[in-house]
């Protein structure tokens, strides 16, 4: 079901990152670059020479990527912002190491968890197989970009009083998958809570308070 | 649905009362400032370059294509960068000491030749940003001579195995000598003289990875000769010492900072090598380093639950009473001891025979360490299983089989407080036992069958040494020194709450600072479940020594302040203290596809008085779903042919989701026997050391089939049924 995120907004964008198969002749240049940080996808298995580090092809390898730049434009939490970003950045690198907006975590790195989890559009997406470049022209909105003016949403305010977060570190993802379901359907079920976040992985386990805390937050007006 | 008895209890005014954490904003507004979250002027980025082999020697590494790229800045390898990581091997797995550093034979270092799992660590290099590093790592050309390699434990202890070192594979105990852990109480052999059958089983348990949210990463800053660490650690006070003692500082020289951690459950105990590597490549470089894991890294280097196998003989009268208990048991460690490889379960129990030999074996897969309740799930699950057959095989109910041998306090040896009888019996009720179980295991007719099991538990909520600082100013504000980290189930709440109830002030006056061993004084560290009563029984020491100095000397006035400290060493009057709980649950098994649907699950515990209760509750729930995960998908697989490991991450370990979770039913007994903070116990690692046994048993009641392998994958009941 975590297939169901929407990979960007335009459909060449689609391919992006979740398993690119690395024997594809098909592959861009864009996936290419990916496929270089992306560890693990596949490629583990085979044993011997053909592997210099965990998963990490020697052919790619030795052709290093150095950083080429793109200006876009993309707004944040309501801001418009300019940006030069090197091809090879993700979103979420983006938004936490050049916009400063830590909330959103890497917890994975390859949309498994979504704990790096902002919307795009609206649109619930995982900010780490997202290239920054692709966000050019979108409107993205994260953790950060919740509260107004230090008033928490009903999902925030339902998180801290049903203790939705035990760790945290999946919580920013959380939140922003149950925000985006809130502003489509105001008040979900508990079962429509757990099919929309399905693709929001909790290791504490804390599954059902999330869960009650964004059905409480739909019967407490629901819209973030 | 949560239920918390509290009879006969005194109620409190901040204790007991739900609460929300005092960080629940900055962790729902993103504030939460994490390690990766920190960016130091001028900060390098560091990555790991790892064994692809599961066993190899290296003959040659050449790093200079990478030191050439532009963007590197130090690149460190096992040839000019020999760091001990003393808590990643310990003779006996035990806590890491100076006695344990100088006796420890298989020593580990920050990168290690030969390489002994895929995973192992050789080489690190620090870069201007992440990427350039990652590139760099492709650029270390390598030459592995392979070796042979073994994987299971069992084997790997038969004639001519391939050996992991040289003294072969039996791991060395804490007093270097190569034997196993053997525990012999009474006489076991004439306990099976003495039964009229005898039964016997083999179990088995996979490797289950602490797979916490938060990758493992470490930002080392040195200023000077001081180290500045962040680091997402358990347990600041040990980290600190641990790393002091590796890089050859005095404690003081070193400060760690961990201020919110994404979890760990075990796997962030103490320090770990991407501590020491990141200091390492700091000190070269000569300007902060942040080294950051990625998600399969953390799974293959740094560690999760030892995969097991055990060995039962049962001895039991025709009426039900135990004679003879016996297990032998192999414990998979990986290339390095980290942990004990312990097996409880058995101990619950009160049969006055029991022997028990576990053999901590080396093998080549990756390394195994602690994970909540490290000795339990696995052993509770091989225990009761192996007790459910018995019970059924006897004709007698499974409850009523523990009630009459379980352990019970006995003049030797008595109990703080004892609720294990209240605790099964409310359980059983509370679920409808009788209605649920099958008492013809795998009678249901058709395809689609139910079935219930149990399991019950006591772990220990022993009192230990920990310390409180407490300070008051003129304003009647109070600041507490605590030197915990929250590393999900709430202590810095836990110890403001303690610290209000015990000085009588609302929690809003109390201030709780943690997370920094600079500002803070020793806590024994979140492994154990041992913050909530060690520290919390310092807190309450420090909070009666300011009551006293208030009452003497009045409120601190202008720019005074009043402080106390405590360090106290509590004792539990030569009693044993534990917490108590069952667990039952309901399960559907479509015997066509193999697949198991929880239907029902109920969970009582006493943990003595619970301090928070809506964090003690979801403390449960999380625990009793990570322990479904382990009874039914959770493994780490590996190819026997070419030793690759094969299901690392959340997709391939197959991690429970949202729509995969049951509601579970959360009752807690509360008491106060007079030990700890108000009488509380643990509840952090409780949850997980019964689910797996009582899932399992579900399933045999549901098939009729004794599922003796975990994961009880859909295979497996497919294999059982055909």
């Amino acid at each position: 079901m975590r297939d169901d995120k929407k990979q960007g907004k335009k459909p060449n964008k689609d391919l992006a990152v979740k398993y690119v198969n690395p024997k594809s002749s098909t592959l861009n240049p864009k996936q290419q670059s990916r496929r270089d940080f992306l560890e693990g996808t596949g490629t583990a298995v085979v044993a011997g020479a053909g592997i210099s580090a965990l998963g990490l092809p020697k052919a790619q390898a030795q052709t290093p990527t150095t950083g080429s730049r793109t200006a876009i434009n993309v707004t944040v939490n309501g801001t418009p912002h300019s940006v030069d970003v090197d091809d090879r950045w993700t979103l979420a690198e983006l938004l936490r190491d050049e916009l400063d907006l830590t909330g959103t975590k890497i917890g994975c790195n390859r949309s498994e968890c979504g704990a790096c989890t902002v919307l795009m559009d609206g649109q619930p997406i995982y900010s780490c197989s997202q290239l920054a470049v692709w966000a050019d022209g979108a409107n993205i909105r994260t953790v950060e970009g919740l509260a107004q003016d230090g008033e928490l949403t009903p999902v925030q305010q339902a998180f801290v009083v049903n203790n939705g977060p035990q760790c945290g570190f999946c919580t920013p993802g959380q939140l922003m998958t149950a925000t985006a379901l809130l502003n489509g359907n105001p008040s979900p079920t508990a079962d429509e809570v757990k099919e929309a976040m399905v693709g929001n992985l909790c290791r504490c386990s804390n599954y059902n308070a999330i869960v009650e805390a964004v059905v409480m937050a739909g019967e407490n007006g629901g819209v973030a | 649905m949560s239920e918390f008895t509290r009879e006969g209890l005194e109620p409190l005014s901040t204790i007991g009362n739900d609460t929300p954490r005092i960080d629940a904003i900055e962790r729902v507004t993103g504030q939460a400032k994490y390690t990766r979250d920190w960016k130091l002027p001028g900060m390098l980025y560091a990555r790991v370059l790892r064994s692809p082999h599961p066993h190899a020697r290296i003959v040659s590494i050449d790093t200079s294509a990478a030191e050439a790229l532009p963007g590197v800045q130090t690149v460190i390898t096992y040839e000019n960068a020999e760091v001990v990581w003393g808590a990643g091997s310990v003779n006996g797995g035990r806590q890491y000491n100076d006695p344990a550093k100088d006796a420890t034979i298989h020593r580990r270092y920050i990168f290690n030749n030969p390489v002994r799992f895929v995973g192992d660590s050789i080489a690190a290099v620090a870069a201007t940003d992440r990427h350039i590093a990652e590139e760099a790592l492709g650029l270390i050309e390598v030459e592995y001579e392979q070796l042979p390699f073994v994987l299971e434990p069992e084997e790997a202890l038969e004639e001519g195995a391939p050996l992991v070192y040289t003294e072969g594979n039996l791991c060395p105990d804490f007093r270097g000598e190569f034997a196993p852990m053997v525990s012999d109480i009474g006489d076991v052999e004439a306990g099976f003289e003495e039964a009229d059958q005898i039964f016997e089983e083999r179990y088995e348990t996979g490797f289950i990875h602490n797979a916490q949210m938060e990758p493992r990463c470490a930002l080392a800053h040195w200023q000077g000769d001081k180290l500045v660490l962040y680091t997402p650690s358990q347990g600041i006070s040990n980290c600190r010492h641990d790393t002091a003692r590796d890089l050859g500082l005095e404690d003081h020289q070193v400060q760690i900072i961990a201020k919110y951690m994404g979890g760990g459950f075990g796997n962030k105990n103490q320090n770990q090598d991407a501590d020491l590597i990141a200091a390492t490549l700091s000190r070269r470089a000569g300007v902060p380093v942040m080294l950051e894991y990625s998600r399969r890294e953390d799974w293959l280097g740094v560690h999760g639950r030892w995969p097991t196998v055990q060995y039962y003989k049962i001895g039991v009268k025709d009426d039900g009473e135990l004679t003879a208990m016996q297990m032998r048991a192999y414990s998979g460690m990986g290339p390095y001891r980290k942990n004990s490889g312990g097996i409880s379960g058995m101990d619950a129990y009160g049969c006055q025979n029991r022997y028990r030999e576990i053999h901590p074996v080396y093998t080549n897969r990756t390394t195994s360490g602690n994970f909540r309740a490290p000795s339990d799930p696995h052993g509770h699950y091989g225990v009761e299983n192996m007790m459910d057959e018995v019970a059924y095989q006897l004709g007698i109910d499974p409850v009523e089989f523990t009630l009459k041998n379980m352990r019970r306090p006995t003049e030797q040896q008595q109990f703080t407080n004892y609720s294990l009888e209240e605790v099964i019996n409310d359980g059983a009720q509370r679920f409808n036992w009788q209605t649920r179980r099958r008492v013809t295991p795998g009678s249901d007719e058709g395809p689609i069958k139910r079935g219930a099991g149990f399991s019950f538990m006591m772990f220990r909520a022993g009192v230990g040494t920990s310390s409180a600082i407490l300070r008051v100013d003129a304003n009647e504000e109070y600041t507490l020194y605590v030197g915990v980290t929250d590393i999900g189930p709430g202590a810095k709440t836990t110890m403001g709450m303690i610290a209000a109830e015990a000085l009588d002030v609302p929690l809003s006056q109390v201030e709780v600072v943690w997370g920094d061993t600079d500002r803070c004084p020793y806590s024994v560290g979140e492994s154990g479940s041992r913050t909530t009563i060690m520290t919390g029984i310092a807190v309450v020491e420090a909070a009666e020594d300011l009551k006293r100095q208030i009452a003497d000397r009045g409120m601190p006035t202008g720019s005074d302040v009043l402080v106390a400290s405590a360090t106290p060493t509590p004792t539990t009057d030569g009693m044993t203290r534990q917490c108590f709980g069952a667990h039952f649950v309901e399960v559907e098994v479509d015997t066509r596809i193999g697949s198991t649907k929880i239907l029902k699950y109920t969970t009582v515990h006493e943990s003595g008085r619970i301090i928070n209760p809506s964090t003690a509750r979801d403390q449960i729930r999380g625990a009793t779903i990570q322990g479904i995960g382990s009874a039914l998908y959770e493994d780490l697989l590996y190819d026997p042919q070419s030793g690759q490991p094969l299901t690392p991450g959340y997709y391939r370990g197959r991690h429970l989701t949202h729509k995969d979770i049951p509601d579970i039913d959360v009752h807690f007994i509360e008491v106060d026997d007079g030990y700890g903070p108000f009488g509380a116990k643990t509840a952090g690692e409780s949850g997980i050391i019964l689910a797996p046994a009582a899932v399992a048993n579900a399933v045999a009641n549901a098939i009729g089939k004794r599922m003796t392998s975990l994961p009880i994958t859909r295979d497996k009941i497919l294999g059982a049924m055909a």
